[in-house]
């Protein structure tokens, strides 16, 4: 069965491990992010292009990450690199699909009259559609992140320097020590867990409009 | 208002603008074919016409969200094409049907847009933004830190106005600006908007397909056909009086001498004069000045000749005084604001047929009958030859 006693002896190991996996996933996600967003914006732009740039990337999630790994070995050998670049790829999908979804969010009526008012460019980006679009853009970065942080895991297999949480699993697993693999698992879901409520806070923060108004105001209005 | 001096109204002139679309493309807005007209400054023209008529094509011409095929647009003169865009759209307030509040600021960020894009200093902009919700009557303390889901249609259209206001422009685009909330409200927003005109005296642009607000909320009217063709150009009386071509006539409807009532006031007419009696007064004195007029009834007045009622003359006692409780159901009261329109239905609606006329305190002026107002209609009503056409296709 699980002997907690183990894992309560190993928590000191746990918090460095932890720490690598974030790192490894944040790259992941800031990096995938950029990529995205700009080919979000592209598609948005030339709408002919979104069809071809979605198709590419729904069929680059579908390799199995394993086979990711193990195909560029021969390339970037046991680096860093190796172990982002198909983090990056699965965020893509993700990203582009909830990026161009949150600008189509953005009514029509309010570009209008934001062109009406003389809002140009990257003024009218960074001012109306950006801030408006942002409830689904955040949606996509926390699907992201989860989903980033499952996958860290997995980067385990490319050696004791990588893998995160994951080190653990793959250990317990060489040692057919079920504690261990429970115990990379579990912090791993705990750590996705906490990560999400961190991003829901944030995305509080930054969209205060999206709140339901207060009782006293609603009493006020009618 | 400002520290600064109100910018005048300017001159939009339309010269042969035309803007034609590709006829294979969907979705298009309505085409303008060579329209020409000036709005004089300070004045509220209304586009008015069906669906795909280019109404709103041609507002949009106006600050450039739609560039013309061919013409000009000219303001106080200037080549609307000549000047720069983002400059051009900040000094044209821009109301829309679906307001396009931005969602995601306060109702006093939205007020304080172009402002803000202008460069003002922020305790100039939290100021100029207080003024204006107070203009359009929403209380600045209570709105100005609300979101626009937190706000009703009306006061969403109000907030439209404000921030369309707020950099004191001289020209102001209407779009159908409350054709999305409920007749009363809307009733509501135009006489607001027209006493707020009074004072600001914009030069407005107002697009609608009603003919009715169209009426009601122009000092000009343009009747637009599908196509994009200006069908007639003048002032509401002129464009009811005498419709320029059958589409007109039947766009302004069957009824138009009815809305014609809607033009003229109480104060424009002549009051007949009415036999009244003070509350108190002698009997014997009030049967005399009775007998000598032919209508069958005195009005009964108050000290301040307010009135009180009607008294048959055949009910003034012999002797003794005329007290209150002889007067029966009062007839409309009608002061010098109110529309013919509105006078006529009330008097078809009252027991006695007579409008008494009062003025600003309440005292008795005259009264108005069916026939004076039907005596004003015939001396002020045009002559169309439209008009018997246009029975003879009803009938």
């Amino acid at each position: 069965m699980i002997r907690w006693d183990w894992i309560v002896d190993h928590l000191d190991d746990l918090l460095p491990r932890a720490s690598q996996h974030l790192y490894l996933a944040a790259i992941a996600i800031v990096a995938g992010f950029i990529i995205s967003f700009a080919l979000a914006i592209v598609s948005i732009r030339r709408r002919r292009l979104y069809p071809p740039i979605i198709a590419l990337s729904g069929i680059l999630y579908t390799i199995p990450s394993l086979a990711l790994f193990a195909a560029l070995v021969p390339i970037t050998g046991l680096s860093v690199l190796t172990a982002e670049v198909p983090l990056i790829i699965y965020t893509i999908l993700i990203f582009v699909r909830n990026i161009v979804a949150g600008f189509d969010s953005v009514a029509a009526d309010v570009l209008e009259a934001a062109d009406g008012m003389g809002y140009r460019g990257l003024t009218r980006l960074w001012r109306v559609e950006v801030p408006l679009a942002l409830p689904l853009i955040v949606a996509g970065v926390r699907l992201a992140t989860v989903s980033t942080i499952g996958l860290v895991a997995v980067t385990g297999i490319l050696g004791d320097r990588f893998g995160g949480l994951g080190f653990f699993m793959f250990e317990g697993y060489r040692r057919s020590f079920a504690t261990e693999i429970f115990a990379g698992a579990l912090s791993s879901v705990l750590l996705a867990v906490a990560v999400d409520v961190v991003l829901v806070t944030v995305q509080r923060r930054l969209t205060p409009w999206t709140r339901p108004p207060r009782l006293e105001q609603v009493q006020a209005a009618a | 208002m400002s520290d600064q001096p109100r910018r005048a109204a300017a001159t939009v002139e339309f010269r042969h603008v035309t803007k034609r679309y590709d006829a294979r493309a969907k979705g298009t807005p309505g085409a303008v074919n060579d329209l020409s007209l000036t709005v004089p400054a300070g004045k509220i023209c209304v586009l008015v016409g069906p669906s795909g008529c280019g109404k709103t094509t041609s507002l949009k011409m106006v600050n450039r969200l739609i560039e013309p095929t061919s013409g000009q647009i000219l303001i106080d003169g200037q080549d609307a094409a000549k000047r720069d865009l983002t400059d051009l759209r900040r000094s044209i307030g821009y109301v829309i049907q679906q307001v396009g509040l931005f969602p995601h600021q306060t109702i006093g960020e939205n007020v304080g847009t172009v402002p803000r894009l202008l460069g003002w200093p922020k305790q100039r902009i939290r100021e100029r933004s207080d003024e204006l919700l107070g203009l359009v009557g929403l209380d600045p303390g209570r709105y100005r830190g609300r979101y626009p889901s937190q706000l009703s249609g009306g006061e969403r259209q109000r907030v439209g106005v404000a921030r369309a206001l707020a950099a004191d422009p001289p020209i102001m685009l209407m779009d159908e600006p409350f054709g999305a909330v409920d007749p009363i409200v809307r009733e509501r927003l135009q006489n607001e908007f027209l006493r707020l005109q009074e004072e600001l005296a914009k030069t407005i642009l107002f697009v609608t397909h009603d003919i009715d607000e169209a009426i009601k909320m122009g000092d000009l009217v343009a009747v637009m056909q599908v196509g994009g063709v200006l069908a007639q150009f003048g002032s509401p009386a002129e464009i009811l009086a005498s419709p320029a071509s059958e589409f007109v006539a039947r766009f302004v409807g069957a009824d138009r001498g009815l809305k014609r009532l809607s033009l003229s006031r109480v104060g424009d007419l002549v009051p007949d004069q009415v036999v009244t009696v003070s509350v108190g007064e002698e009997a014997r004195v009030a049967r005399d000045r009775a007998k000598a007029d032919d209508f069958p009834y005195v009005l009964l007045v108050d000290g301040d000749r307010k009135p009180v009622g009607w008294v048959g003359d055949d009910r003034l006692p012999e002797a003794g005084t005329v007290g209150e409780e002889l007067a029966i159901p009062m007839s409309p009261l009608l002061n010098r604001r109110t529309t013919l329109k509105d006078a006529l239905s009330l008097l078809l609606d009252a027991d006695v047929q007579v409008g008494i006329v009062v003025d600003r305190r309440g005292a008795v002026q005259g009264v108005v009958t069916v026939d004076t107002i039907a005596e004003r209609m015939r001396e002020t009503a045009g002559s169309s030859e439209f008009s018997r056409e246009l029975v003879e296709v009803e009938a």
